[in-house]
């Protein structure tokens, strides 16, 4: 059975975004507070509000301080005064701690219990939409990977996998496990690689080493996506009905190596068994915040995800959600062979 | 110019101009427009989908021609069979120790066909853990054998060469030789659900380029590998005991099969339509044996 077409989210939301001390969290509250559809904001993290969201219209965005990992301070974020008469309707969930550096058994319980109160209080709380963006990190690594790796591909169910991965898989079995919900749109995002200035992924950890170090023999393809069209993907996630696991990625595919050169970044080959102490060695002195271990088989074999679907459900819808021709993620889905204008296609209906 | 990519293209790759410039030096220019021929979508940093890139295939074609037109000196026929656009699965016997059967199916198909259609083989995962071999094997369009990999290569139109006898079967044992091994029934499965006609052959030649005397077995389980051989000059003579003998090949094409659309609902019916290809194959061979025969009697 086909897919129905893609629909718009009644309009206007009320969006809750956790993680805002991620790149992507500041960057997806700026693009939804641009747009006259959605009325109101509420972003939630541990620690102070990030400096890019402050002078923000109050009357429009608040933040919240709270620790995700108690089910009370997340209740209270859905009762918090500033969504009283505007119920939210929609959660990003971006909080996870994903960086190898000072996980601890902290990070596991933020990762696990933020997953779970969220998924448990917007199900509460009547919530039309969850957004929980996950990682490519969870699919099986290794010779017998595909040349594309769709949603169903074999996950990386090994128990000595590092325990970000497993805290990544198990988040998204919470959220797998309330996929059939009637009120709430649960979607996974499981994104490739992200590049994007300060941007916390491994790809982009790699890029922004100094060198960047890759073993003998192996190149890996890949076709990583950047912040700017991973925020436009949020966005048509967040408008449009949909559910599910979805992979998303760019447009490009080519051996990592081909990237590096592109973006004129020297690079140094080791050989494949001494790729991970010297990249501890790089730690210590500074020169990288890539960790080679989180998944060893990350530069030896290819990753490259099959979008098709997210682009099938939602790209091609994206002049519903961005019916300017100007808009920026026109521009930077630009790739993509989208569907009618709606003028066009109401001319049509007619 | 950085001196990462430096290394890289030392330690990697070869030079990027350096298939081009092989190319340029070996291939007659027939054969060089050819190559220009040869139609790459590049899927955004000059690779297509699958990895391949142009300047690996020229040298890998500079070099499968060297082979094919001097080395082992292949007569080949019925090439009317290969279909000239659209996809297609190629199947046929494998032996020889080394893969240079599956290279030499590759070069003649490209040089018999217009426009020049590249083979991509199903291979072995044991070759993409090991280093360089992997990266080369993607660059010329070779592909892990899964069944993913298989219908994304259909769904592009694309010929794709399977060898249902396994990689066992390139350690066969010199007393075995022209015996076809059982056939896995995964191309005729895989063809029935695209609705892709099977392309048999049969090589002859390659069973006498290498004479295998033993399997080491144990020491292949340790570097999973699926065989590792002992010839009459391996390991005797060090790597150079693993290159062929001149001989030289003859590679016949059969008739398409096109595979009942049955074979996924019964086990039967998928046994039926193995053999059936198997047949061919086994047909061709025994063609290709008699042709030789005659072919070296007309040469005495």
């Amino acid at each position: 059975m086909s897919d129905p077409p893609p629909t718009l989210r009644p309009t206007p939301l009320s969006v809750l975004v956790t993680g805002v001390h991620r790149r992507l969290g500041p960057e997806l509250i700026l693009r939804l507070l641009e747009r006259d559809d959605v009325d109101r904001v509420l972003a939630a993290d541990q620690g102070p509000c990030p400096v890019t969201l402050h002078g923000l219209d109050p009357a429009r965005f608040a933040y919240v301080p709270a620790d995700l990992r108690k089910r009370r301070a997340v209740d209270n974020l859905f009762l918090a005064e500033f969504v009283r008469d505007h119920p939210l309707d929609t959660v990003v969930h971006l909080a996870f701690q994903g960086n190898p550096l000072g996980y601890d058994i902290e990070g596991h319980e933020f990762n696990i219990h933020a997953t779970r109160h969220l998924l448990d209080a917007s199900l509460r709380h009547g919530v039309g939409k969850f957004i929980f963006l996950s990682s490519d990190a969870v699919y099986k690594l290794g010779p017998r990977t595909d040349f594309r790796v769709r949603e169903d591909a074999e996950l990386n169910l090994d128990p000595d996998a590092h325990p970000i991965l497993r805290d990544t898989l198990d988040a998204e079995f919470l959220c797998r496990a309330k996929m059939d919900s009637e009120t709430c749109e649960v979607m996974v995002l499981r994104p490739s690689g992200v590049f994007g200035g300060g941007v916390i992924s491994g790809i982009n950890l790699l890029f922004e080493s100094d060198p960047p170090l890759l073993p003998v023999g192996f190149d890996p393809m890949i076709n990583p996506t950047n912040k700017e069209r991973l925020v436009c993907d949020l966005l048509l996630a967040v408008f449009l009905h949909g559910k599910g696991v979805f992979n998303v990625a760019g447009p490009r595919v080519g051996p990592i190596s081909e990237f590096l050169r592109e973006r004129n970044i020297p690079f140094k080959r080791v050989p494949g068994p001494m790729l991970r102490p010297l990249n501890k060695l790089q730690r210590m002195l500074g020169k990288t915040r890539y960790h080679a271990g989180f998944n060893p088989g990350r530069l030896f074999y290819s990753l490259v995800l099959d979008d098709s679907r997210f682009t099938e459900r939602f790209r091609r819808a994206a002049p519903l959600v961005f019916p300017d021709p100007d808009a920026p993620c026109r521009a930077t889905l630009a790739d993509v062979a989208m569907m009618p204008e709606p003028a066009e296609a109401d001319a049509s209906r007619k | 110019m950085h001196e990462g990519p430096r290394v890289s293209q030392a330690l990697l790759h070869v030079p990027k101009d350096l298939g081009p410039r092989l190319a340029q030096r070996v291939l007659p220019p027939e054969e060089r427009t050819r190559l220009a021929a040869y139609a790459l979508k590049d899927a955004g940093l000059g690779v297509d989908a699958f990895g391949t890139r142009k300047d690996a295939l020229a040298a890998a074609y500079a070099l499968g021609y060297l082979l094919h037109e001097h080395y082992f000196r292949v007569q080949s026929r019925g090439h009317a069979s290969i279909p000239t656009h659209g996809a297609a699965v190629i199947a046929g016997n494998h032996s020889g120790v080394l893969p240079f059967d599956a290279m030499m199916v590759a070069t003649d198909v490209f040089r018999n066909t217009w426009p020049p259609r590249l083979v991509r083989y199903m291979v072995d995962y044991f070759v993409y853990r090991i280093p360089f071999l992997g990266v080369f094997f993607r660059g010329v369009g070779q592909v892990p054998g899964t069944r993913a990999n298989f219908d994304g290569l259909v769904r592009e139109g694309h010929i794709v060469g399977v060898f249902p006898e396994g990689a066992a079967a390139l350690g066969k044992p010199a007393e075995r030789r022209y015996e076809l091994y059982p056939f896995s029934p995964g191309h005729v499965e895989l063809a029935a659900r695209h609705r892709v006609p099977v392309i048999p052959f049969g090589l002859v030649g390659a069973e006498e380029q290498q004479h295998m005397v033993a399997n080491l077995a144990p020491l292949a389980k340790i570097l999973r590998l699926p065989y590792v051989p002992i010839t009459t000059t391996f390991p005797w003579l060090g790597p150079l005991g693993l290159l062929p003998k001149p001989v030289r090949y003859f590679i016949e094409y059969g008739e398409p099969i096109h595979v009942d659309p049955a074979v996924l609902s019964s086990v039967r019916i998928r046994e039926r339509e193995v053999e059936r290809v198997r047949t061919a194959v086994r047909d061709l061979l025994r063609r290709g044996l008699a042709w030789r025969k005659e072919f070296e009697r007309g040469r005495s």
